[in-house]
């Protein structure tokens, strides 16, 4: 039948989408309807089925801070994902407690996903909580001040605008927060 | 059968299409070529601010065009849109119609086409320095000109269906069913990852999967069969030898048609993504080495006992070394897709070392030989100097070597370190920067042989209304 193909332009661009379609339907339009997890926000009451907890919508700030940082591209930078793996577990972890493992419900209100794919500074996914707005301020002011050897470029526009800063600062404090993974609920807001 | 695939066969020198050169006018592919390696050179400066920014973070830093989470996307989508799928599709202008044996279909919608394609690229600096991105890798063009770069590409692939159905010759050779594939497979592709992606309820994973889908299959349905289609028309040209396997190159073709879309979700392996969904995609990676052996195996039959005209033809060294790396690359691909090797080189520097080993190293290449051998024929003379594209040769080979080395080296040594959670981040960062400092001069290494390529081609351009000897037959 490929032969055909050779010198039949209309049996060619039968065949070559023909075999594109059955792994390109496959494996995007298949996927969600068989794994609900994608789309379903993650809730969870009983401390037996793993960390509690409930994912809720963003709010207008949040929403705002959302585009601040596609704006900037962060996600060039920082992975939003702690995978299965122990080392992942354990950094993004805090004061000793590991943080658990990022599920698709976690991300079910994320307009942009913002996954990532290099991990040039440290990943964000359990950011939330972890350092104050003070600390974000002078971090975003210029990052070796408090991270000698970083490398992660100032944002002075940010640092200095309040509005902004506000707006960013509530977005990554919602990282990682639908689950409740600190015993001691120590977050920072 | 035997006779008639010989007979489409670029390589020999005895066909109508060399018996009829002046049928060609070949004005779009001028435009598409000279425009596509300015925006190499531009896009080269880009490239080489944003390593300069991993050495010095504080360099241009305070201005917030030029940080680096706006410039990164500049570069990539630059080279991508830019350089390199502007230079296919010149070439593809160029191929085309001589291996139909007619005219290209409308130069006038040709050079639309072109004039087009340059409001993209320079609508896309303007809006993505000042942060419009989407926020979707490959896809951070904002909608707008998404949905130009749509219109373009099917003016393109209008006008290439169009020569392709005037054909002479009833049988078509192989680069013509992989400039088909692309612009099919393109259209998709392109389609899913900047507008399905933004359909109402398309987020998180999904939408992920959906972006995946788009930024592997952008390299592996668009820049890849592109590339083949150039290499597969001028290997056997430049060295005037004919291709080894007819065969061969089908199985390469419908094995790649079949196998390649299949794998974006390697992208999330380990992630927040269906486990099941990660196994299929490492299945089809490794199913993707038979369509690569069937090219580079194919590729490399038809070089045999010539392989000494690589010392005085710049095309072939270009085209050679392209082949090589990208069995490199495409065997780096499955290997990355395995779950062990993958918790080492996910997310690290490995994997720029490995990205751009394809779509320099052996996209880049393919198409850097293509316009070297066409622009002097296109414009009836011979090329500026042959010394300074031997000089650009040795500069993208040494600084890619230089780069990809160092980034394979140095991701693997941070991969190892990230697995060791007793050592704190920071210190990973840190210990990475003798690396991104070789990154750096290999980066002007390979900067510097884009402006030589970039001096020749246009000199070789502008210079030929003077007389010139013997100008080089098509």
């Amino acid at each position: 039948m490929l032969h055909k193909t050779d010198s039949n332009a209309t049996w060619f661009v039968v065949a070559a989408l023909g075999l594109f379609f059955i792994g390109g339907l496959l494996t995007t339009v298949v996927p969600p309807l068989i794994d609900k997890s994608w789309g379903k926000p993650f809730a969870n009451a009983d401390p037996s089925k793993g960390p509690t907890g409930k994912l809720v919508d963003y709010t207008e700030q949040e929403k705002r801070g959302y585009a601040i940082y596609i704006r900037e591209g962060c996600k060039y930078c920082h992975t939003q994902q702690t995978r299965t793996l122990a080392s992942d577990v354990i950094r993004s972890g805090w004061k000793g407690v590991p943080s658990p493992v990022s599920t698709p419900d976690e991300f079910v209100y994320d307009y942009r996903q913002t996954f990532g794919t290099k991990r040039t500074g440290p990943d964000l996914s359990r950011i939330g909580g972890k350092y104050n707005k003070e600390w974000h301020r002078a971090h975003f002011r210029n990052p070796r001040d408090l991270v000698p050897g970083s490398i992660m470029p100032p944002f002075p526009w940010i640092a200095d605008n309040a509005q902004e800063l506000d707006d960013l600062v509530a977005y990554l404090q919602t990282r990682g927060r639908a689950k409740d993974w600190r015993p001691d609920n120590d977050y920072e807001k | 059968m035997a006779e008639a695939v010989k007979a489409i066969q670029p390589g020999i020198s005895s066909t109508a299409a060399v018996a009829s050169p002046e049928i060609h006018h070949d004005t779009t592919v001028k435009w598409f070529l000279l425009g596509a390696v300015g925006y190499f050179a531009i896009v080269g400066i880009i490239a080489l601010i944003i390593a300069a920014k991993f050495v010095w973070p504080q360099f241009l830093g305070t201005i917030p065009y030029f940080t680096y989470g706006r410039m990164r996307p500049l570069h990539v989508n630059g080279m991508l849109f830019g350089w390199l799928l502007a230079a296919d599709m010149g070439l593809a202008y160029y191929i085309v119609p001589r291996l139909c044996g007619v005219k290209l279909w409308s130069e006038k919608l040709g050079i639309a086409t072109s004039i087009l394609w340059n409001i993209i690229i320079l609508s896309a600096i303007v809006t993505l320095l000042g942060g419009y991105q989407k926020g979707l890798e490959y896809a951070d063009l904002p909608t707008p000109v998404a949905v130009l770069v749509v219109i373009a590409w099917v003016m393109f692939g209008v006008n290439i269906f169009a020569t392709i159905a005037t054909r002479k010759y009833n049988q078509m050779y192989v680069s013509t069913w992989y400039l088909m594939g692309t612009i099919l497979w393109t259209a998709f592709v392109y389609l899913t990852g900047n507008f399905a992606t933004l359909l109402p309820g398309i987020t998180g994973v999904n939408q992920a999967n959906l972006t995946w889908m788009y930024t592997h299959n952008a390299v592996g349905l668009i820049f890849t069969p592109a590339g083949l289609a150039v290499a597969y028309y001028f290997i056997p040209r430049a060295s005037n030898t004919p291709l080894f396997s007819h065969k061969l190159s089908m199985v390469g073709f419908w094995s790649l048609a079949f196998v390649y879309v299949w794998t974006g979700a390697h992208h999330m392996i380990h992630g927040p993504i269906s486990q099941w969904l990660q196994t299929i995609s490492i299945v089809f990676s490794i199913m993707l080495l038979i369509p690569v052996w069937a090219v580079v195996y194919n590729f490399i039959a038809t070089m045999k006992g010539e392989w000494h005209q690589l010392s005085d033809n710049v095309s072939l060294k270009f085209l050679m070394s392209g082949t090589v790396f990208y069995l490199l690359t495409c065997f780096q691909g499955p290997m990355h897709s395995l779950r062990s090797v993958n918790a080492i080189v996910s997310k690290t520097d490995w994997i720029p070392g490995h990205a751009h080993m394809a779509v320099l190293g052996t996209f880049s290449f393919i198409a850097m030989a293509g316009v070297y051998y066409v622009i002097p024929r296109v414009f009836k003379t011979t090329l500026h100097s042959e010394a300074a594209a031997n000089w650009s040769f040795w500069l993208f080979l040494v600084g890619g070597l230089g780069m990809f080395t160092a980034l394979w080296l140095g991701g693997f040594w941070q991969g190892w370190q990230w697995n060791n959670p007793s050592i704190p981040f920071i210190d990973t960062v840190v210990a990475l920067k003798p690396v991104w400092m070789v990154r750096f001069f290999s980066g002007i290494l390979i900067f510097s042989g884009i402006v030589l390529f970039l001096y020749n081609i246009w000199s070789t351009a502008l210079g030929s209304g003077k007389a010139q000897a013997e100008p080089v037959r098509s």
